[in-house]
């Protein structure tokens, strides 16, 4: 045994030997016993006397007592004992004040756990890192064009320049191409809709992830008679091949494809993930299947953006900015090399193709980090007004106890022994109210799936990890040295000679310190700052879901993919036609319609159009374009302002007629009638054909989110769709109908999936999910907040009041009402909540700026606010006061003037 | 003699060992007898200091203690080295020898210069 292990040895037994209180202190008195038996015998046999020989031998020894006092030292830890005591002091007088102890345990417990909830929300969707290989240096790349009106993150690269900066940069040690996509799989007898994607042989490379079973996607297998192989997820593995071994061994049927699987990817790699593309395919939550992205030689050379996602990996040392600079020139070498396609509307941007690259956690988690500090903000003050409330409380127990402690002290008790006292039981405190916070956490970490709404990248993996843990404790640990220092600190400073002439010291005429007012007056501010914050966004929210969105919200949609079989124009058309028209005829269904971009299921197409005859035409004019069945505008609701529907009559005789919605028409016929006008959307050469004539108006739809204004919108007639979302308006509930749906979907082609089953009041309420989420966050942290700060209001009226009870008997023997008792004690709290209240606004009016991004419809001082947080504060404020107010107003004088 | 505690103590353990180990099993009176007879009665020894000394080196491993009976047929506490403690004996031998050494070269110049 090595000393250090002897050491540790003889440590770990005195710790326990502490804990457990057993010190073999009768065992040791035999043996001294013994001891000094032995040596008096000796003493005896030389000659001495037995009483002479036992007092030698006690000389010798050092002592009885002394040695009893060394051996003890020896055998436990003093400093854990000491603390022991402490502990059990501490526990013992909390105990004794079962009031005091609950609310500062609650307090503390309930700061404590909003914290430990966020931050291990925030831990999980900003600090832990992704589950791919040095994740840092990964980076979309992105083509943005200015005279395209969309989001700069939309388009990466066409495969064409694609190649060409993967050939000539020097940034990036590898590159890589998805595309998402969606399989029919049938799973025990269902079919359904599985997020997928197409990638090429560098795409597990790039990711630096590795299959835990079989191998990655590889060259070989995006040579075309090659692809039908795919890599599957841990999770599909699991639940359609039981996990077992041999699955590389077995196939898998895609879209009525065979493809052979030759790889598992562990269990946390399912990119991409919903959140991580902002603009992918939203009804692909995770990826659960991976098969290689073939491009033919046409598509390998074409320069128009398509629809991949350019994902790449930066050389060590690169930053993101020497890439983006590389990046540019790349691009701008290549918009002269391969000038104007004139017969491509989309190549006819050629000029302006830029570069972006933007670093792989930006784009995942860049668009939720506002509202994580946004929420880390919020709970610091509630941490901050609960150790607010534990100081004060605290500050109150210490007056209460000036008695005992001036005794104790008279007694003898050192200073830094009673601060030491003090600070263990807030320590104590802080202690237990972090088992309740860890256990408040917990429960809110079990609520969270249902408040998730689902584009929080990796909110449902937050947990209480190492991490977690240890800010909890760090959390309790503030809230116990703030709020135990501070009274700790003003008892070790009592004047021994003050306490013996006053009986403890007397505040002033308020009843409590001014230490005591200023927390709740701070406490007071923190938390109108928080009401005020909460409610904006309950302002925001309200405006957010009663928007106008233009469409019925009980009509029933649902998405239908058509798979290879149906690969022929005419096929589709004969489905779409077949399906609608079927739908119509089923009782209980009012209309049905079909479209190919469904209103907020964030997906759109956007052309490029010429209105004929308008005065300002100009080179990059856009639409939002879609194709829709006779039926849709009367499915979704979305009413006709002038001219008419389309009406299966266009759609046989293939009339080029197309409907626009009213922002178009007031955009681009101010003051002429838009019907019977003429739109082109087909670009060729210099001139614009394909006329369509406008044969009605209709009513604004929002499509990409509820908080955008609807932009100028045509519709067209046209079954021939490869996919599409039916909505359906019935008189029937949703469930009902979409049962008869699926069976009669069942009955037209049995192996097509229906999915996306929601009404349109379902897509409103995912389209303002997060704002739900932060709203009900935010909301309940003000809530807590205010109990918070009301408690400690209370608590100091009613401390105040009992330490007033003798003025007032003394006010009201000489003669004053028990209304003026009552208004005093208001007065008092009024003050204090008056002061707070008016520096909660002064914050409120600078920091809610900050806020601005996360409101809709409503300013930053919004005034409706602050009037209803200023009454909210003052109506609580005085009501919390007015129990001890009353308690005030009761007391008899005669007793009052009796007691001490 | 504040500072010179730590040497104290770390000698008197020593010496505890090496008795133990040429003597056997022994309890803490034999102990401080046997200590002060071996100095020479150069050393005054308190024999209560004995005590927390042996509780260390039981807590450490390097000695076990059990009741048995005196040669006087007194029942007493018997220490005795462990398998640790013989080792520790060799160990901690060595290092004084090697302190010492090193000082009897400081202590004794004159004659090498």
């Amino acid at each position: 045994m090595s000393s250090a292990s002897a050491k540790m040895r003889a440590f770990l037994i005195r710790m326990v030997r502490s804990v457990c209180g057993w010190r073999g202190a009768d065992e040791f008195d035999e043996e001294l016993e013994a001891h000094v038996a032995m040596h008096t015998e000796a003493g005896v046999a030389a000659g001495l006397d037995e009483g002479e020989a036992r007092r030698i031998a006690l000389v010798k020894l050092g002592g009885a007592e002394q040695v009893r006092q060394a051996r003890r030292e020896r055998a436990g830890l003093v400093w854990l004992e000491n603390l022991q005591q402490d502990l059990r002091y501490g526990a013992r007088t909390l105990r004794r004040s079962p009031g005091f102890a609950l609310t500062a345990v609650a307090t503390v417990g309930l700061g404590i756990g909003a914290c430990t909830a966020i931050f291990s929300l925030v831990n999980a969707v900003l600090i832990r890192s992704l589950p791919y290989g040095d994740p840092e240096r990964l980076v979309y790349l992105f083509t943005p064009n200015p005279n395209l009106k969309i989001p700069e993150e939309v388009l990466c690269p066409g495969y064409g320049d694609y190649f060409d900066i993967r050939r000539e940069n020097r940034s990036f040690e590898s590159m890589s191409n998805l595309v998402q996509t969606r399989f029919s799989v049938d799973e025990q007898g269902i079919v359904q809709r599985i997020g997928s994607a197409r990638v090429d042989e560098d795409f597990f490379h790039t990711l630096q992830a590795q299959p835990e079973l079989g191998r990655p996607i590889a060259a070989d297998d995006v040579q075309a008679g090659h692809e039908r192989v795919a890599v599957i997820s841990h999770a599909l593995w699991v639940s359609m091949f039981g996990g077992r071994a041999d699955v590389l061994q077995k196939s898998l049927t895609l879209d009525h494809a065979l493809y052979r699987i030759v790889g598992v990817m562990p269990a946390e790699f399912e990119y991409p993930f919903g959140s991580d593309l902002p603009y992918g395919d939203s009804q692909i939550k995770s990826t659960q299947i991976w098969v290689p992205l073939l491009l033919t030689a046409a598509q390998r050379a074409e320069r128009e953006p398509d629809n991949n996602v350019t994902i790449a990996r930066l050389r060590a040392g690169v930053t993101v900015r020497a890439a983006q600079a590389e990046m540019a020139g790349i691009m701008a070498r290549l918009d002269k090399q391969y000038p104007d396609d004139p017969n491509n509307e989309v190549a006819s941007m050629r000029p302006y193709w830029g570069a972006l690259v933007k670093t792989f956690t930006d784009m995942s988690v860049g668009p939720v980090r506002p509202l994580m500090r946004l929420l880390v903000a919020a709970v610091v003050l509630v941490l901050l007004i609960a150790c607010g409330n534990a100081a004060n409380l605290l500050l109150a127990r210490a007056a209460e106890r000036a008695r005992e402690l001036g005794v104790r002290t008279a007694l003898g008790a050192g200073r830094g022994r009673m601060v030491r006292q003090l600070l263990t039981e807030s320590l104590l405190i802080g202690a237990v109210g972090c088992a309740v916070g860890i256990a408040l956490a917990y429960l809110f970490l079990r609520l969270l799936p249902r408040l998730d709404p689902g584009n929080i990248p990796r909110l449902n993996e937050a947990s209480l990890d190492g991490r977690v843990l240890l800010v909890a404790v760090g959390a309790a640990l503030f809230t116990s040295l703030f709020a135990g220092l501070l009274p700790a600190w003003r008892a070790s400073r009592l004047e021994l000679t003050e306490f013996l002439k006053a009986h403890g010291a007397r505040a002033g005429s308020s009843g409590h310190s001014p230490v005591q007012s200023g927390l709740i007056v701070a406490q007071t501010a923190m938390v109108v700052l928080l009401l005020a914050a909460a409610g904006l966004l309950i302002r925001s929210y309200v405006k957010v879901v009663n928007v106008d969105t233009g469409f019925s919200e009980s009509t029933v949609t649902f998405n239908v993919g058509l798979d290879e079989r149906y690969s022929k124009p005419e096929q589709q058309v004969a489905f779409f036609q077949q399906l609608t028209a079927r739908l119509n005829s089923l009782p209980g269904v009012l209309a049905a319609g079909a479209v190919n971009y469904l209103p907020l299921s964030n997906s759109e197409s956007i052309t490029l159009m010429y209105v004929d005859g308008y005065p300002n035409n100009k080179d990059f004019q856009q639409a939002e374009a879609r194709y829709v069945t006779p039926k849709y505008f009367d499915a979704m609701g979305i009413p006709l302002l002038a001219g008419r529907y389309l009406s299966e009559d266009d759609y046989r005789r293939k009339s080029g007629v197309a409907v626009i919605n009213k922002r178009f028409a007031d955009l681009y016929f101010p003051d002429r009638n838009p019907i019977g006008a003429h739109i082109s959307t087909d670009r060729e050469a210099d001139g614009w054909k394909d006329f369509n004539t406008v044969v009605g108006v209709v009513g604004n739809v929002r499509h990409m989110s509820l908080e955008e204004e609807a932009q100028p919108q045509m519709y067209y007639g046209n079954y021939q769709m490869n996919g599409a979302y039916v909505a359906v308006r019935a008189t029937l509930p949703p469930a009902a109908i979409a049962n008869e749906i699926r069976a009669m979907l069942k009955a037209i082609d049995p192996q097509l999936a229906m999915t996306d089953i929601r009404t349109m009041g379902d897509w409103i309420s995912l389209a303002s999910a997060r704002r739900r989420f932060q709203t009900s966050l935010l909301t309940a942290f003000a809530g807590i907040a205010l109990v918070l700060a009301l408690v400690g209001l209370y608590g100091l009226m009613a401390f105040s009041v009992n330490r007033r009870t003798r003025e007032v008997g003394i006010r009201m023997a000489l003669g004053a009402e028990r209304r003026d008792v009552l208004l005093l004690v208001m007065r008092n709290a009024g003050v204090l909540v008056g002061v707070g209240l008016v520096a909660g606004l002064a914050c409120v009016w600078v920091v809610t700026r900050v806020m601005r991004s996360f409101l809709f419809g409503v300013s930053e001082h919004d005034p409706m606010t602050v009037v209803a947080v200023s009454a909210l504060m003052i109506v609580c404020g005085l009501m919390a006061a007015l129990v001890p107010a009353r308690r005030a107003a009761s007391i008899e004088p005669m007793q009052a003037l009796r007691t001490d | 003699m504040g500072d010179k505690t730590d040497v104290w103590q770390g000698t008197l353990a020593l010496m505890i060992l090496k008795t133990l180990e040429t003597m056997g099993p022994q309890h803490g009176y034999g102990l401080a007898r046997r200590i002060e007879q071996t100095s020479g009665d150069l050393l005054q020894l308190n024999y209560g200091t004995l005590y927390p000394a042996l509780l260390k080196l039981e807590q450490e491993g390097y000695v076990r203690s059990q009741w048995g009976v005196s040669d006087n047929n007194r029942k007493a506490k018997f220490y005795e080295l462990t398998k640790a403690g013989q080792k520790q004996v060799r160990r901690a031998t060595a290092d004084w020898e090697q302190t010492t050494e090193i000082l009897s070269r400081f202590l004794t110049p004159a004659e090498e210069a």
